[in-house]
């Protein structure tokens, strides 16, 4: 699909309305000339008005200034009309082809719109839509969100008192242990303090916070203290990656993630990872819909989709082993087995090729040959 | 019927499969293909985005149309006023003082004209920078603002979402934090609003005045808004005992559509013998106020009509496909992990209807690392039949002088005991 076609068919609407749109002023100039003539001439003249006037009749009818503006509305509606059906050609006419009649509770939307809204920081959005939507309170998750994004506010102008505050308070809950988290957000402020010359500051600092973590950081401490020769000129170091601006980003962005994962919610909204799902899977659903000329009950009646809808590496939460023999996705009644041979196959195939278990048989994918009882299940 | 993936432009070459390790006793050995890393051209998958954007640039076309039509039959109606107040003169018998007088208001009645012809060629303008506006943004994107490109798009497709439910509010707070006012259609949708908020108030005034100014438009899409909103107007005069006036109303307003819509509207009269506190359920629901939220339903689907947007919020057709390519059935399982939005609660009951996703082949995702199983990563089976991912239990066995923990049975073994497992 080439969008400047589409511009070029814009264009040419655009010029057929700025021609109708002179067209239209000349005619009203016309018509206005036409009609000061005779007016002068009425002032002026010795001839009756009533000559004057049914000339200037005739001239306003030679004129044909309906018929001129009607010309002119015609050829720009020949463009708009030819812009139209290069969009219906390009374009998917109409996305909701594949969408299924589901009655939506409104209030589950909102409340995931909400959420999506104070998850991302916007919470006078989502505010607003609760209020608009005439839901009776916040989300529960407000407050928790509303802490979040305090905190990496906060980071985002280098000030680290939150953080630390919710890291220390959530020390034994992080993953990952907390206290990592904690010696790296000391280091950042560390770092700053040398960045900007205060050696004594800084130094004064590394005593009161970094020491404590000394023996179990050893060489990132003594990597620190390095630092302290090189005050005001970090950079030059021979530890310049200390100064990178990106190590707030990251830090920021692994609170970000802990305190996602220590509330039990998802690090990216889920909102948008599903609506990114949607961006990447209607293009597909919308090929077969116009493929099989699906008809609008089997959408509605569908239990799987006919077709994979290929995602990104993103998407891939779950363990899905499909069976390269049968094709058939593994189950729990129909689990994906191992065989001798390190091969695997689910269990149905495996039945299908012993027959039901009465003979051995040859793995379909190398020689070897295997007997029900030596191949195992596995669990992904 | 089966059919074999098709391409979205995105994993398009996912499906090559590849050998992987080469199994000590087969040479037929092939690991499950692997997804390829996204081609350096992210064209075929842009191509696709960008074909969904239909509503998109025809919205605001439909607009600068509308506003194109409205200044022409303008011109149309004043042009010809003064022509015929020329022709009326002419054969009027005029004195000389009168003729002057008449000639100078044509021509003051022209030069009003020609302002409101320049007014409206500004508007016509404006539209159309809208639409080009659009034009731009569709083509600002590309392989690197990708990401950006689709937070934008998220964002747009939410704001069309609040103003077809009517938070305005939040529609225009979501457009003006993110800067796109460009990109989103509040503007066409305040000629919504007024319709909707009275008939909410229960005046059908502004919506009829809607009707006939798409009248054509309505005709030819064969609407019968207008019948529908002049039958609750009846109602409402046979609600208030105004039975008089509700007979030369219909004779007025009704008769006309009766060729078309016979069966309704002697239902509707028949609502004069039964009177508004009638039981008989047929009349009764006549009368109930639900009714006027049914025409709001009605306007609005007459109005996207209109406008070309589609008849379902822009939300509602991703989010289906978004959940359906993520469904499966494990999404619904205790353990589902919190990255999944179908972990949620509110994601699961709209998933609910949805069908199941389907894959040809398959996707291990490590248990610990929650990293895709590839050749890259081979999965790895513990003497107990459960999977992991090499570089989990390689990092495991680091830790642990070599020996493995199965986090999910506890039991223990030597890395020496694990076994790689093919999968095709």
């Amino acid at each position: 699909m080439d969008l400047n076609d589409i511009r070029d068919a814009f264009d040419h609407v655009a010029k057929k309305q700025k021609l109708s749109y002179s067209k239209s002023q000349d005619i009203v100039d016309q018509i206005g000339h036409e009609i000061e003539q005779a007016l002068i001439s009425i002032q002026l003249s010795q001839e009756s008005q009533k000559s004057i006037l049914t000339e200037l009749m005739l001239k306003l009818n030679a004129i044909g200034a309906l018929q001129q503006l009607e010309g002119s509305q015609k050829e720009l509606n020949i463009s708009v009309t030819k812009y139209q059906k290069l969009l219906d050609k390009l374009l998917y006419p109409d996305i909701s082809k594949v969408y299924r009649t589901a009655d939506y509770d409104a209030h589950v939307v909102n409340q995931i719109l909400a959420n999506h809204f104070y998850h991302q920081g916007l919470f006078d959005v989502g505010d607003s839509i609760m209020k608009e939507a005439g839901e009776p309170e916040a989300t529960a998750l407000r407050s928790l969100f509303l802490e979040m994004h305090q905190i990496l506010e906060a980071m985002r102008v280098k000030n680290i008192q939150p953080a630390l505050t919710w890291v220390s308070a959530n020390r034994e809950k992080l993953v990952q242990n907390g206290f990592n988290l904690e010696f790296r957000i000391h280091r950042l402020q560390f770092i700053e303090l040398l960045r900007n010359g205060n050696r004594a500051d800084a130094l004064k600092y590394a005593r009161t916070y970094l020491a404590p973590f000394a023996s179990l950081q050893e060489n990132e401490f003594q990597k620190l203290m390095g630092c302290l020769l090189y005050s005001g000129r970090v950079e030059n170091s021979p530890y310049p990656e200390l100064v990178s601006p990106s190590n707030w980003t990251e830090i920021t962005e692994e609170l970000n993630r802990q305190f996602c994962t220590l509330f039990g919610q998802s690090y990216k909204s889920p909102l948008s990872v599903a609506m990114a799902a949607g961006f990447e899977g209607l293009p597909t659903l919308l090929k077969l819909a116009n493929v099989m000329a699906v008809k609008k009950h089997e959408w509605q009646s569908m239990k799987q989709l006919p077709v994979p809808l290929e995602l990104g590496k993103e998407f891939h939460f779950h363990s899905i082993f499909v069976c390269p023999v049968s094709r058939d996705q593994c189950s729990e009644e129909n689990p994906p087995m191992l065989l001798p041979c390190y091969h695997v196959l689910c269990k149905q195939s495996i039945m299908r090729l012993s027959k039901s278990s009465a003979q051995v048989f040859k793995c379909p994918y190398c020689p070897a040959v295997a007997t029900v009882a030596n191949c195992r299940q596995l669990y992904f | 019927m089966e059919m074999d993936s098709l391409s979205n432009g995105n994993n398009t070459t996912a499906t090559a499969s590849t050998p992987a390790t080469v199994s000590p006793d087969s040479s037929a050995a092939t690991a499950r293909a692997t997804p390829t890393p996204p081609p350096s051209s992210t064209g075929p998958q842009l191509t696709e985005a960008l074909k969904l954007e239909h509503q998109f640039l025809r919205v605001p076309f439909e607009h600068y149309k509308k506003t194109i039509r409205a200044n022409h039959r303008a011109v149309e109606k004043e042009v010809s006023a003064v022509i015929s107040g020329v022709t009326d003169a002419a054969s009027a018998d005029f004195s000389p003082d009168d003729a002057v007088n008449h000639l100078n208001s044509l021509v003051s009645r022209l030069q009003g004209l020609k302002r409101k012809l320049e007014e409206g060629s500004r508007a016509e303008n404006l539209q159309a920078q809208k639409c080009r506006a659009r034009l731009d943004h569709l083509e600002s994107a590309d392989g690197e603002n990708l990401s950006e490109w689709n937070s934008t798009r998220l964002k747009r497709i939410l704001v069309d979402y609040m103003l077809r439910m009517s938070y305005y509010d939040t529609a225009v707070k979501l457009a003006e934090c993110s800067n796109i006012q460009d990109l989103v259609d509040i503007d066409v949708f305040q000629e919504a609003k007024k319709v909707i908020e009275a008939l909410q108030n229960k005046d059908v005034a502004p919506a009829l005045a809607w009707c006939a100014d798409n009248k054509s438009r309505l005709k030819k899409s064969k609407s019968k808004l207008e019948f529908q909103l002049r039958l609750q107007e009846f109602i409402e005069l046979v609600r208030a005992e105004n039975n008089m006036r509700a007979i030369t109303y219909a004779r007025k307003y009704l008769a006309p559509w009766g060729a078309t819509h016979m069966k309704e509207l002697q239902r509707v009269l028949a609502t004069l013998a039964f009177k508004r506190d009638t039981e008989c359920a047929t009349y009764k629901v006549l009368f109930e106020a639900k009714q006027w939220d049914f025409l709001v339903d009605q306007f609005k689907q007459e109005f996207c009509k209109l406008y070309g947007m589609t008849m379902e919020p822009l939300l509602n057709i991703y989010l289906q496909a978004g959940l359906s390519a993520l469904k499966t059935p494990y999404c619904y399982k205790d353990d589902c992990t919190k990255e999944d939005p179908l972990s949620q609660e509110a994601f699961r009951t709209i998933a609910m209807p949805l069908p199941y996703s389907k894959q040809h082949h398959s996707k291990l995702v490590c248990y610990i690392t929650k990293e895709l199983m590839d050749t890259e990563n081979p999965p790895q089976v513990l003497p107990n039949g459960y999977v992991y991912s090499t570089k989990a239990l390689e990092e495991m066995a680091k830790k642990n002088d070599g020996r493995i923990t199965c986090p999910r049975t506890g039991s223990e073994y030597n890395y020496t005991e694990l076994v790689k497992a093919y999968i095709s």
